[in-house]
């Protein structure tokens, strides 16, 4: 449980570690565009590299990726499943036909073509996202990203803020729910058998005290924040001010260039086309 | 045979990967039906990890718990059964209050365990007596209760499953000291009327020499002494060493030796000291 409590962020002294928060929201955003221009077989083997090269860049042990991918491999089964028995090709070669089944080479491409595309997204928002930017870099960058709405009058430190603050309390309250489940386990709670009524009621003795304590938490903090004078974001000046350095636009330009390419080779690689 | 016995037992957390930590290592203690038992040691000594293993709720990675002689993990879907015969109070118990009555949190651990109304009806009343909460608090939600007597309700829930060890984790911690007083007496009260096995955790040198008969003694992951009250506070030497220390009239005594002035050694409470100090002036008490 505890895994999921300090995110993804994987600590490491990569180049990846060390861009711009904002400019590596905008590099995630790209790659992910770029992962659904992708259309045929040496643009997805492309992608399919890039992703590696992601990884290797940014210093992160493959095991650790390859664990997050695991998560939503049911998905992954899932969509391959229904591409290879769902596309009709007629021009293409009709690999197996049983009764109504009928198995095209296009649907088995279109079924490499999704997975691919899927554990490359999945790895890009990894890397450039999650694995390689602290929660709270993340939600800083988001802020300042964002910045040009509150001309809009949409608040958007105070959804910064409320980002923070939430990413900041998920281990608390994981922790404070294992000990409550603990205590009532002490007094004969089960939580792990009989019917699905009954689990979900033997779950009340631990969201009770559980929403009490957080509503608790919730005002105390608000009290030491207001006692060191936090008034919303008008006027407030910050620790760390983000700057564009160099390398930030050299990344940028890679990732610009990298979809560029994608849908240069789109447009003159032979082969299948999704 | 002890009440409830550890033999070798170790524990630790997070195994096979880099932040393994022995909270644990080869303990073992005996503790005894119609005894207070106290458990001192620093944080992060293993006490929490220990008496959380006396119910259960953690399986030792190596070694055995004996209830009564037979181990808890025998047969580890039986384990909730084992919970009712030990009852545990966790730090800060009163954040477990859920009911909208406090009878029916106090109710919460005995309907569990599957009695009728009656049964259930009478252990709460004689569980909130053995606290001293009033039978006035009973029909009160548990949050309009002031912290003491939440933390007295929270004790009530885990005395109505009249468990024959009954493991207290800290139960007077933030409390003022009149909170603290009704806490132990009622402590002392379930002791005494059921015989059961009491064990109560504390960083308090006074609380355990107030309270507790035996005393065990935990640093660095392993029990460090065990043994009756006055002998180990006779070994304060060896509770510096650890940077627990002796109970604070134990110093004062050592002071006034200092001074020319001569007590019993084993002088250990208020009470002691002041019995000792009438008998020093000739008096009577």
């Amino acid at each position: 449980m505890k895994s999921i409590a300090f995110g993804q962020y994987y600590p490491s002294n990569s180049i990846m570690h060390r861009l711009d928060p904002r400019m590596k929201i905008i590099m995630g955003i790209l790659y992910i565009v770029t992962c659904f221009l992708c259309k045929n077989v040496i643009t997805f083997g492309i992608l399919m590299i890039s992703a590696l090269l992601l990884i290797i860049i940014s210093k992160i042990p493959v095991k650790i990726v390859i664990r997050s991918i695991r998560a939503i491999i049911f998905i992954m089964i899932f969509t391959a499943v229904l591409n290879i028995f769902w596309t009709k090709g007629e021009d293409y070669e009709l690999l197996l036909s049983w009764r109504f089944i009928n198995i095209y080479s296009s649907g088995l491409y279109n079924a490499a073509f999704i997975v691919i595309r899927i554990v490359s997204m999945i790895i890009g928002t990894g890397i450039f996202l999650t694995y390689t930017t602290t929660p709270i870099q993340l939600t800083d960058g988001l802020e300042q990203l964002l910045s040009p709405l509150k001309v809009l009058k949409v608040p958007v430190h105070e959804f910064a803020m409320m980002m923070t603050i939430a990413l900041r309390f998920i281990p608390t309250i994981i922790e404070e729910t294992e000990k409550i489940m603990a205590a009532q386990k002490a007094r004969g709670a089960d939580f792990s058998n009989g019917s699905l009524v009954k689990r979900a009621k033997a779950l009340i003795p631990v969201l009770i005290p559980l929403f009490i304590s957080s509503f608790r938490r919730a005002g105390e903090l608000a009290t030491a924040m207001t006692c060191r004078c936090y008034r919303g974001g008008k006027g407030r000046t910050r620790l760390n001010v983000l700057r564009f350095s160099f390398k930030d636009f050299v990344a940028l330009f890679l990732v610009i260039a990298f979809g560029t390419g994608i849908v240069l080779l789109n447009i003159y690689a032979p082969g299948y086309t999704m | 045979m002890s009440k409830l016995t550890v033999e070798n037992v170790s524990f630790v957390y997070s195994a096979g990967t880099p932040f393994e930590v022995k909270a644990l290592d080869g303990v073992s203690v005996n503790i005894e039906s119609n005894r207070i038992t106290g458990i001192i040691g620093h944080t992060g000594s293993g006490k929490s990890t220990l008496v959380q293993m006396f119910n259960g709720l953690i399986r030792p990675t190596e070694g055995k718990i004996l209830l009564d002689g037979e181990d808890i993990w025998a047969d580890a879907k039986k384990i909730s059964a084992v919970r009712y015969r030990v009852g545990l109070v966790m730090q800060y118990p009163e954040y477990q209050l859920f009911e909208e009555t406090v009878e029916a949190d106090i109710a919460y651990g005995p309907k569990n365990m599957g009695l009728d109304d009656a049964e259930i009806a009478k252990r709460v009343l004689e569980s909130a007596e053995f606290v001293g909460l009033g039978v006035e608090n009973l029909k009160k939600s548990p949050f309009d209760l002031s912290g003491g007597q939440k933390r007295r309700a929270a004790i009530a829930g885990i005395m109505a499953m009249r468990p024959e060890v009954l493991v207290l984790d800290e139960p007077s911690a933030g409390l003022d000291p009149a909170g603290k007083k009704s806490i132990f007496e009622g402590i002392q009260k379930y002791a005494e009327a059921t015989g059961a096995a009491v064990i109560i955790v504390s960083h308090s040198m006074d609380d355990m020499a107030k309270y507790c008969e035996d005393i065990i003694v935990m640093s660095h992951s392993k029990v460090a002494m065990m043994g009756k009250r006055n002998e180990i506070f006779s070994r304060g030497d060896e509770l510096e060493a650890i940077g627990l220390g002796v109970p604070q009239m134990t110093y004062l005594v050592r002071l006034l030796a200092q001074k020319g002035i001569d007590l019993p050694q084993d002088i250990f409470t208020v009470d002691d000291a002041e019995a000792a100090i009438i008998e020093l002036f000739g008096g009577a008490k």
